[in-house]
């Protein structure tokens, strides 16, 4: 992932908020379940932000301390998405 | 313990006659189909319980002329709407509604790459349509999945139906090798593949995931008879997954209704929580209390839980007994002579048994 692409889900792929279950992303034949910042990156992956603008955004909303760590693991988080087909980048 | 996904086959009527079709030989006649506002209780009962997904399915779902209110139902109940379709009958303009009203994923099958042969094993006149309803869906915003069943008579034109799965657009392709429940289990004599078809389709499909890899995801089905260890059938007896009938009748998979000792309950006269978690029928193979030897104390119990009842019922007549696909079955004697038969030069049966259309 570099900071000019622009990741959105991939069709049939839709995020979803369950009472009992919390943060999941719903996947043809799958789920899968979210925590700590997941929700907060995919909630952002709407084919309008840049990964560089959604690092902003995460900085903004966390105050986190160490941005290179914040970018490598986000967007590890996303590569794999992207190799399961479940983020398309533009 | 919950249910990760709901099957609803909400009719089983279809303009399809597929020789393999999984619904079961004794269908539900369209006057005992369950109306709109009880499914739409179900499917609220259903994620309530814990379901994620529903998949839309019948026979052929598209009969119902309630489905996009039944779509709709089922995505305000908060769930993820797949619907299984042979494509027949869904028009641009009832594709267009079913998205409006939420659909998120739909998967259409083929029967083959060859017109002639997919027409053959439906026994009906669909495979333009099909092509035709594609070129709709790929241009739409929902996930599109490709399902194509393989077997004796297609298997060796494996590669053209990847190729025609790449030319539609499809997100996603199931190559799933027929399972003998259902309809199937007629035709098992036609549909069995050789062990050469099988190992140059697994070669085949490798390949063909490793060169689409982040373009079109390929999911497959092997043709358990030739497996060394059973499939683990739905995830385990009531453990991931329930299905309910076109009448309400809650059944752990597609095939369950063979086994003759079970009582399927209804939606309609028990909540559906009562049904998956107290049920006899859905207590009567979970956990491992009902196994026998060699089920009982092998490692893969966990993995496989025992395979499927269903398959057991229907080879050796006893649904309790090991799934006779396990290579340390007592029963495995009855598969090996199954593909024996399959890998015999000699004449193939005549006729095709078609699935018929319930009353």
């Amino acid at each position: 992932m570099t900071p000019a692409n622009i990741p959105r889900l991939a069709r049939g792929c839709r995020l979803s908020e369950d009472p009992a279950q919390g943060w999941v992303l719903l996947i043809p034949e799958g789920v899968l379940r979210l925590s700590g910042p997941g929700p907060r990156i995919l909630q952002r992956c709407d084919g309008s932000r840049s990964f560089a603008d959604i690092l902003r955004e995460l900085g903004d909303e966390f105050a986190a301390p160490d941005a290179a760590l914040v970018e490598a693991e986000a967007g590890a988080f996303l590569d794999r998405l992207v190799a399961r087909r479940i983020v398309v980048v533009e | 313990m919950r249910p990760q996904a709901l099957i609803a086959e909400i009719t089983h009527r279809c303009p399809l006659h597929c020789v393999y079709c999984s619904n079961p030989l004794a269908m539900q006649p369209r006057g005992d189909e369950m109306a709109t506002d009880v499914w739409t209780r179900v499917f609220r009962e259903a994620a309530a319980l814990g379901a994620l997904h529903v998949h839309l399915t019948g026979g052929e779902p598209v009969a119902r002329p309630d489905l996009e209110e039944l779509v709709r139902a089922a995505r305000a109940a908060n769930l993820y709407v797949n619907l299984i379709t042979s494509g027949v009958g869904l028009s641009e303009g009832k594709l267009d509604a079913l998205i409006d009203a939420g659909l998120d994923h739909l998967q259409l099958s083929f029967q083959d790459a060859d017109e002639a042969s997919a027409n053959e094993f439906a026994g009906a006149r669909a495979h333009a349509r099909k092509l035709a309803l594609a070129e709709i869906v790929r241009a739409r915003q929902i996930g599109f999945t490709l399902n194509a069943v393989v077997h004796r008579q297609n298997l060796d034109r494996l590669d053209a139906i990847v190729a025609m799965a790449e030319r539609l657009g499809a997100d996603r392709l199931e190559i799933a090798n027929v399972q003998y429940y259902g309809w199937a289990i007629e035709n098992r004599e036609k549909l069995m593949p050789t062990r050469r078809q099988l190992d140059a389709c697994v070669a085949a499909v490798r390949t063909h995931q490793e060169r689409l890899k982040g373009r079109m995801r390929i999911d497959f089905v092997p043709p358990d008879y030739y497996a060394r260890y059973p499939k683990a059938c739905m995830g385990g007896w009531g453990r991931s997954l329930m299905l309910i009938d076109p009448a309400g009748f809650v059944l752990p998979c597609h095939a369950a209704a063979v086994i003759p000792d079970l009582t399927f309950d209804n939606v309609q006269a028990h909540p559906l929580r009562w049904i998956w978690e107290e049920s006899p029928a859905f207590q009567r193979f979970r956990g491992e209390d009902w196994m026998p030897e060699p089920c009982r104390s092998c490692d893969r119990r966990h993995e496989d839980f025992g395979g499927c009842r269903c398959q057991a019922l229907l080879l050796t007549g006893n649904a309790n007994a090991t799934d006779p696909v396990c290579s340390l079955a007592p029963d495995r004697k009855l598969v090996d002579a199954v593909i024996a038969r399959a890998n015999a030069a000699g004449e193939e049966a005549a006729e095709w048994v078609y699935r018929i259309d319930p009353a």
